[in-house]
This record gives structure tokens, C-alpha cells and sequence, in this order.
């Protein structure tokens, strides 16, 4: 399959480059927390994870078309090494034999490429730097392939998933997250059920793009599986300790079942003991403070919920949704119209172009084979 | 590589309300202008090729990612930070506050936004003029024995009369409504107006009608406070009306381009004029003189390369705290520039802010607040002499509805009880009852419910307040950051009480039609936030301050510096007083009158 170029001008790349990438310190005053080893480049470097830079694409003569795809803007750039002569990618999004040339920023040593990927979808890719393989100097998300190779990672939005939560760690979290969102009362199983498996099913699917089927509500454990991949990587250590840290306390209490199926006592006790930052049973050698956590937790929660779909949660909007459905004034009409702000097809913003307004296609599940 | 263009007739450091008059006017007539702005360029959908624009509807543009302040020598590392996509990331240029222990903390106070149009892309828009009073507070106050809580007499002894009178501005503050695009109203305001140049306002959104009540059963004048937002088309600049459908307002730049940001009605219209350039991602790193010119701007180009450029004259305008740090940085390193620029002594003193704060009320009912500008009415109830008097306060103040404040989920949460940028999910994180039924409860309580109303006063001029470069901090290019040293003057402190009891007032009498028995939630002046020291509600002024009296002021009556021939401040720095209002209006219609002036002169 060809890969299909997006046109991007100098002035979008650069946008991101001066800012983050752009600088002469030599300390490595991003790499808080030690998210990074000693003397790794990246430390240097301000929200590496912004790269390769994914928005959404909008060329072409179809706008509705569009809302299927992002473009992804490769920038090749390693700090304190003379530019090279030729860079190219290679990836999972496009024929792997099929390099795709990335061109230098005049006066700038910074090459770049922009594609057209579909939403949904993770990738690896690597360049090839005057024809070496190498992986990417900024971007923090690596993974080592069962080959022994490594690969540096994207993922596209409305991304459902998993990137970095194992299967258990994910039931888990849905469980967490569930019981710290207030979609858990009657009133809230009854909208969702109604939304998601209502007789309108069919229309919803077509009115809420992208709509992804998951065990969860809203979403919230999608959210914050992204997040930790990328944008709050440096968080990633808390969840993987206190997820084991709270599956061990829950077996220890409930030892005839799995944590996730544990009844709901045992979420509202683990909180409360949480919230007085004393947890029985916690090792506090491996990770000190459960307060800190249960704090880190309802915020990622929280947002996962409310902040826009493509960032994995609120799916097909359904928390928006809910705080529509739930706000009205006597005459039924809505107090929390969120849809007129918002871009079509999601909401019903003719003139903004979040994403490209347009007739909806008939089909607009995403597809893999593309 | 294209041979770039490196003398001009104008030199402007600063995109914003500060720079992007003199930019626009001079380039009208043809002179050569070039403007650096450090920040990108985002642009509205209707500017880009595919339509897209770079700033979104969306909550995690406002308030990004967590994090984390990792510098050293700072109290605050290792804490959580949430900056806007368009602001700095604080580990590579952070401004840093003396807290009132002494300690030293990192703050996202005092940044407006780094992106071309400054922070007129991401601020609520409000575009008040200030009042005559506003500019004579010295004469204003000269003899008074009723002034309260300042027993040292400071209101009266260091206050300055503007060496422009409010009728002297007056052409100029029309020329910025009309070419930028303001909706509001003229009537009921206490300032002369020639000419009414506002766009009609949009209809106020339903939860303000408690504030129309309560202005009235307490006998303040009210008119549609002034907003940045065109409502009607606005020719001169291009622009086509729409209807915003938005609650994306305060902290989002706009993606349709209806906020009248200095980019979208000022530089966007002459950016292809040929004797016009704009250079974004292009930091200044400071300015070399020979004797009383500049006469090179040292600046790093998008990809960090040094670069230089001349101008005839240069125009500093990059939001007070950073103008000051750009001449101080300037100042260290040439002896003859620190002598020129710092004569008087004053450079980076009396820097100032507001005395602000407001009060907030969760009203009877249910509103849609997810559609709305920032803000839907506004009094001068509080600048009548004898309000002034009657309270023993200096000077008077704004008073405003917010209407855009706590609308969507995520700004809702995040904001919860503190609304300054430093503190984001701070009571969210602390308050860990919010879990399963009673986060319902926190959304049925706060959702559609909560109305405040802010105030906007002067803040009284103390010498000692002031920027500073850091002794150790350093950007990531290796240049020492601005170090605030400021805190607030008891009768500060009085005015902010007086005023904010004024709005709860407003509160009290909306929410029970006129009774005045309506219980507010909150009432407050910023003084009494944990971080006051550093809070300066994004109004960062003073620091560079204009006068008569060269030995008492930094820059002449047409904002050049005294000891130059051709450098010019223009950002709110050049302000000897705050003002009591918001101030963006006031920048841009001085920045129009030194135009003006600058025409006779390159």
C-alpha cells in the first residue's frame, strides 16, 4: 500500500521544532523523575513526546473521508551532531522496503515528512540515517521487537489499544477507574446502557464516529494507558508498582477471586484507606505514599472522562453525552449543549474544522486494512 | 539559503498588544518593519492551507500534561506544574518568585502567552478603557486626608500622573476598538467617548441575568463589558462574522479567528506587504548600542542560529517582566548600555499588577454556560468620587461578570477552589471525598451553577517592587531568567476587600431579585492566595515606567528611553500606574499613539 504524503509547510514543523527542540543547555533539565537514563540526550529536551508530531489531517477534496485519518509529521533531529546528508523512515505505516524520504528545513537541522495514517492504529518506525538504521533521538516511546530490534512507537488518535498496560493491569484500572467516576450510579448504568446498546445503536454509530466498544463506560483506563505511554510516560512507573501493589492487598482480602471482580466493599475500603495515605498491607518500601496515588489516579481519571474522545477516553463522547442527558430545564432542552462547540460529525459545529466537516460517509467504523 | 533581509526602518521585539500597533501603522505607510516574536505562529483555520487550525477546541490545549519543576535551587521541585500549549515550559525559561519566606519558586505567573499576537490570543478578551482619573491619581489624590490603611501616606507619595491625559489618548482608543473589533456599549460608562466604535455584543448569556438584577437593585450603571470578538464583519481586517458557539474563550486562542488577537486584526492584514516581515520562533537575546543608538538586535533564529538585524529604531515589546529582563540582560553586558538604561535607577522597579479579586456565588437554577464569551456586564459603579471617597480608598475600580469560568469539566475541576495558574488540580487532588457519588454531586452542584464577578483596581506603586534577573536560573539559553520580587501594600489589601465586598453585593442582591439576602459562596482579594506573592492575573505592568522627569521615569512621555535616540518600550511596562481596569486596550491604544510619533521620526 503506498504511502500517501501529507503537505505540511515549513512554518507547522517549525512551530514545534524552536520550542522544544531548538536550545543550548547542556543539563538535562527535562529528564524529572529519572524517566530517562544518566547523560541520555533526551534529557535536554522539552516534551519530547510530542514527536512524531500526530493532528489531525485535513487535505484532500473529501472532508468526511479526512475524519478517518491524522497526519503524523516525522522530525529527524539528533541534539549536538552535525545534520546528515540523507534521512528516510521506514514503518509499520507504509511497505517497510518502501523508505519514505524526509526533506531538510532549509537553513535548519531539521528533515522532516508528513503521512497520512488512519486513526486507531500503532505503529513502529525507525530512519535510516545516510542509510543506517536508527531509532528515533527524540521520541521517548521504544519498544524492543521480538526480532531483538528496537523500534521507536506512535499511536494515532481515538487510539483504543493497549500500548502499555497489560491484560490484568487494564481490568484493573477499569475497576479504579470505575468506582472514582460518577458513572456508577443507577442513573448513569441506565444512559449508558442506553447509549451504547440502545435500539439506535446503528445511528449512534454513525452520528458518533469512532465509537469503540470497550469493557469500560467511558473510557477513562483507555485514557490513561495513552497517557502513560506518552504524554505522562513518567507516571508510568507509579501505575505499573501500585497496580501490583493494589492486586496484591485485594488477593491477600479476597482470596476466592480475582482483584477485578472484587465487590464493591472492597474499592470503597481500599479508597478510604488510601485517602488516610495508610493501606494495610501496602508495601511502603516500593512505593511510599497510596494517597499520592489515589490522587494521581482520580485526576487521570477524571480527565480520561472528560477531555476530548481522541485522546482515548470519553468514547464517541459518551461522558459529554451523559452531562447533556443529565442537565436539562423544564422545557427538556439541554443546559449542557456541548455539541455546538464541537467539530462535525462528533458535534455539530458547521465552521469548525477540528476535524473537517463534510457529509458523513455511510460506513465509519476504522478499519485495519488500511 | 535565501539572503535574509537585516536592516529595516522598524525593529519590534514582541507581537502582542505592545507591538503589534506600531508594527501594523507603521507598515501601513510603508515604512520597513520587521517583527520578533519568540513564540510559533498558529494560526486560524481560514489562514492554513488544509484548513486546520493549529489552536483546538480542546480542554488539554489550555492545561496540558502534568509536569515536573526539576530545577535546581528552587523550593518547589519536584512539583507538578500545567502550562498552556502556548506558554513556556517552565524548565526551559521559568520566571521565579521570592516567596515571603524568602524561598525561591518557580511560577507560570506573569507569562501571557509565547505565540505570535502574544497574549491576546489566549486572553479573555475584555477591552475596557481606562478612566481619566486613571491617569491623574497623583493630582487626584493630592491633600486627601481620608485615604485608609496607608499610614505612611505611600498612595499619595508614589503615585504619578501619566504624562498623557486620558483626552490625550482618547483618539487612539478609538482607533484600537475600530481597527481591532470590539463589541460592547457605550452608555453608562465613565469615560468620554468621541465616536462609538463597538460591534453590537451578542446576547448575554443566561446564568448574567443574576448580575443584571443585582446592578440594578444596587443602582450601578452597567453596559455590555467590551470584548475582543467580532460579532458583525469586520472589513479592515478581512475578517467575515460568525457565530463563536463557544465556551473555548479564556486560555484558547481561536480557531475561527473571531477574537480580535493583534495577529488576526493587525499583523495577519499587512503580512503581505513587501516592506513587512515577521520572523516567529526567533528569541531576542539582547540588544548592542553605540553610545545613544541601537544599534544591533541579537537574536537566535528558528533553529537557535545567531542572527543579527538593525533598525532604525527598535520597539521593545514582549509583556513588562521579559522587556525589562531583555534590557537588563542587555545591561550586563555592556557597562555604557547599563549606564544609559538605568540613569534614573528605576529599570524594573515599581513593577506592577492589579489589585484584583472578586466574589462567586452557586446561583438558584440551571444555565447552559457552555456556550459564552468571557464575560457579559460591567459597572463603573466603583469609580464615582464619592464611592472613592466615602471608602477611603486611592482610586476606584473595574467591576465585571466572568461568564466563560468554570463552563466545561475539565476547567471546572481543575480550577476548583484556586484559579490561578500555579495550582491547578490542587484542591481536586486534596479533596479526596470527590470518588464515585460524590463526584455527581460535585458536577450537579457546580455545573451550570456557579457565576463570579471579578474587580480590577490600581495597585499601589512601591519601589521595592520589582524584576530582577536571577542570580542562578538560567533559560535553556543560558541567559539568567526574571526574578520577581513583589508583594502587596496594605492598602492594596483594603482596596481588594472594599471591592470584592462590592461584588459580592452584586451576588447577594441577584440572587434573590433584589433582596440582598442571597448568600455568595466566596468573596476575596487575590492577597490572600497562597502563592499572593506571585500572583499578577496575567496583567504584568510597570517595570519600564513612562514620565516628565528623567531622574523619576525610564522613558519619555513617547516611551523612548531617556538616555536613547532610538529605543522604545511599549509593552504595559511603560505604565507609571496600573490602572483600574484590565489593561490589554490601554497597551494597544498607546502603542498606536507612539506610532504615531515614530512616523516623524524613521
Amino acid at each position: 500500500m503506498p504511502v500517501v504524503l501529507v503537505e505540511k509547510d515549513d512554518l507547522y514543523v517549525l512551530n514545534y521544532c524552536t520550542k522544544y527542540l531548538a536550545r543550548d543547555n547542556t543539563d538535562e533539565r527535562h529528564n524529572f523523575l529519572g524517566r530517562l537514563p544518566a547523560g541520555d540526550p533526551r534529557g535536554r529536551i522539552a516534551e519530547t513526546w510530542r514527536f512524531p508530531i500526530t493532528d489531525t489531517y485535513g487535505g484532500g477534496a473529501n472532508p468526511a473521508e479526512n475524519y478517518r485519518y491524522d497526519s503524523v509529521t516525522f522530525v529527524y533531529y539528533r541534539i549536538g551532531e552535525a545534520p546528515p546528508a540523507q534521512v528516510s523512515v521506514v514503518g509499520t505505516f507504509a511497505d517497510l522496503y518502501a523508505p519514505v524520504p524526509l526533506r531538510r528545513i532549509e537553513g535548519t537541522p531539521y528533515w522532516t515528512v508528513s503521512v497520512r495514517v488512519p486513526k486507531g492504529q500503532v505503529h513502529l518506525y525507525k530512519y535510516l540515517v545516510d542509510g543506517e538504521p536508527a531509532v528515533d533521538p527524540v521520541n521517548p516511546q521504544r519498544v524492543v521487537a521480538d526480532s531483538g530490534q528496537r523500534w521507536s512507537r506512535f499511536f494515532t488518535n481515538f487510539c483504543a489499544q493497549p500500548i502499555v498496560l497489560e491484560g490484568w493491569e487494564l481490568a484493573l484500572l477499569i475497576r479504579l477507574t470505575d468506582h472514582i467516576l460518577p458513572f456508577r450510579t443507577e442513573l448513569a448504568q441506565r444512559f449508558l446502557r442506553a447509549f451504547y446498546d440502545g435500539p439506535d445503536r446503528g445511528a449512534k454509530l454513525a452520528e458518533a464516529p469512532l465509537l469503540y466498544l470497550l469493557d469500560e463506560p467511558v473510557g477513562a483506563a483507555n485514557y490513561i494507558d495513552k497517557a502513560i505511554a506518552r504524554e505522562e510516560n513518567h507516571r508510568l512507573l507509579d501505575y505499573r508498582i501500585c497496580l501490583a501493589e493494589i492486586a496484591k492487598v485485594l488477593r491477600a482480602r479476597y482470596p476466592y477471586t480475582t482483584p477485578e471482580l472484587a465487590p464493591r466493599e472492597a474499592y470503597e475500603d481500599l479508597y478510604a484507606q488510601m485517602a488516610g495515605d495508610f493501606v494495610d498491607g501496602w508495601d511502603r518500601q516500593r512505593y511510599e505514599s497510596p494517597r499520592f496515588f489515589l490522587q494521581l489516579l482520580r485526576r487521570h481519571t477524571y480527565t480520561g472522562a472528560f477531555a476530548h474522545p481522541k485522546y482515548g477516553g470519553n468514547s464517541a463522547a459518551s461522558a459529554w453525552s451523559y452531562l447533556e442527558e443529565r442537565y436539562r430545564d423544564v422545557t427538556g432542552r439541554t443546559l449542557f449543549d456541548w455539541r455546538r462547540a464541537v467539530e462535525q460529525p462528533l458535534g455539530s459545529d458547521p465552521l469548525y474544522r477540528g476535524i473537517p466537516a463534510g457529509q458523513p460517509p455511510s460506513q465509519w467504523e476504522v478499519t485495519d486494512d488500511d | 539559503m535565501t539572503t535574509e533581509r537585516t536592516s529595516f526602518d522598524v525593529v519590534v521585539i514582541g507581537s502582542g498588544a505592545g507591538g503589534g500597533p506600531i508594527a501594523h501603522d507603521l507598515a501601513r505607510i510603508g515604512k520597513s518593519v520587521l517583527v520578533l516574536d519568540k513564540g510559533p505562529l498558529l494560526r486560524p483555520q481560514y489562514q492554513t492551507p488544509d484548513e486546520l487550525s493549529d489552536f483546538k477546541r480542546d480542554e488539554m490545549f489550555a492545561t496540558g500534561p502534568e509536569r515536573i519543576v526539576s530545577l535546581p535551587g528552587v523550593a518547589n521541585r519536584g512539583a507538578s506544574f500545567f502550562t498552556s500549549h502556548a506558554e513556556p515550559d517552565l524548565n526551559d525559561e521559568p520566571h521565579i518568585y521570592r516567596e515571603r519566606d524568602g524561598t525561591d519558586r518557580v511560577t507560570i505567573e506573569g507569562y501571557t502567552a509565547q505565540v505570535v499576537g502574544g497574549g491576546t490570543q489566549l486572553y479573555g478578551g475584555v477591552s475596557v478603557r481606562y478612566t481619566a482619573t486613571d491617569f491623574r491619581l497623583r493630582s487626584f489624590n493630592e491633600g486627601r486626608t481620608d485615604i485608609r490603611e496607608d499610614p505612611n501616606g505611600d498612595s499619595r507619595r508614589e503615585s504619578r500622573d501619566w504624562p498623557i491625559s486620558y483626552d490625550d489618548l482618547e483618539p487612539w482608543y478609538g482607533r484600537a476598538e475600530e481597527l481591532l473589533g470590539i463589541n460592547g456599549t457605550v452608555e453608562n460608562q465613565a469615560k468620554r467617548f468621541s465616536a462609538d466604535h463597538y460591534q453590537p455584543p451578542l446576547p448575554p448569556t443566561a446564568i448574567s441575568r443574576f448580575i443584571e438584577i443585582g446592578m440594578d437593585a444596587l443602582r450601578m450603571p452597567r453596559y455590555r463589558t467590551p470584548v475582543a470578538e467580532i460579532t458583525r464583519d469586520h472589513p479592515l481586517s478581512g475578517r467575515k462574522a460568525s457565530d463563536p458557539r463557544t465556551g473555548f474563550v479564556n486560555r484558547y486562542g481561536d480557531p475561527l479567528g473571531l477574537k480580535s488577537s493583534t495577529w488576526i486584526a493587525l499583523l495577519s492584514p499587512v503580512s503581505e506587504m513587501p516592506n513587512f516581515e515577521i520572523r516567529p520562533n526567533s528569541v531576542v537575546t539582547h540588544l548592542e548600542a553605540e553610545g545613544a543608538t541601537v544599534t544591533r538586535v541579537h537574536y537566535r533564529d528558528p533553529a537557535g542560529a545567531p542572527r543579527v538585524v538593525t533598525g532604525k529604531a527598535v520597539v521593545v515589546a514582549c509583556s513588562a517582566i521579559e522587556s525589562v529582563r531583555l534590557l537588563k540582560l542587555s545591561a550586563e553586558m555592556d557597562a555604557a548600555f547599563d549606564r544609559r538604561i538605568n540613569a534614573s535607577g528605576l529599570l524594573g522597579r515599581y513593577f506592577l499588577t492589579h489589585s484584583f479579586g472578586g466574589a462567586s456565588g452557586i446561583m438558584p437554577g440551571r444555565y447552559d454556560k457552555s456556550i459564552s464569551l468571557d464575560s457579559d456586564w460591567a459597572t463603573d459603579f466603583c469609580w464615582t468620587e464619592d464611592f472613592i471617597r466615602s471608602n477611603g480608598i486611592w482610586s476606584g475600580g473595574l467591576i465585571y461578570n466572568n461568564t466563560s469560568d468554570s463552563a466545561l469539566p475539565l476547567s471546572l475541576a481543575r480550577t476548583y477552589g484556586s484559579e490561578d495558574l500555579d495550582n491547578f488540580w490542587r484542591v481536586f487532588n486534596e479533596d479526596a471525598r470527590l470518588l464515585g457519588d460524590r463526584a455527581i454531586d460535585f458536577l450537579d452542584y457546580n455545573i451550570g451553577r456557579r457565576l463570579s464577578i471579578s474587580f480590577m483596581a490600581n495597585q499601589v506603586p512601591v519601589r521595592d517592587n520589582r524584576i530582577e534577573l536571577h542570580p542562578t536560573v538560567r533559560d535553556k539559553w543560558g541567559r539568567r531568567v526574571a526574578y520577581i520580587v513583589k508583594d502587596w501594600h496594605q492598602h492594596d489589601r483594603y482596596v481588594m476587600d472594599v471591592l470584592a465586598e462590592q461584588c459580592a453585593r452584586i451576588i447577594r442582591f441577584g440572587g434573590d431579585g433584589g433582596k440582598g439576602e442571597f448568600r455568595e459562596e466566596g468573596k476575596g482579594g487575590v492577597y490572600a492566595a497562597v502563592n499572593a506573592a506571585a500572583r499578577v492575573a496575567n496583567h504584568v505592568l510597570g517595570g519600564v515606567r513612562f514620565g516628565t522627569d528623567r531622574n523619576d521615569s525610564v522613558l519619555d512621555p513617547s516611551c523612548r528611553a531617556w538616555e536613547f535616540d532610538n529605543l522604545y518600550v511599549t509593552d504595559g511596562a511603560f505604565m507609571p500606574t496600573s490602572g483600574g481596569g484590565n489593561p490589554t486596550l490601554t497597551i494597544e491604544a498607546n502603542s498606536f499613539r507612539v506610532a504615531d510619533i515614530l512616523k516623524g521620526r524613521v
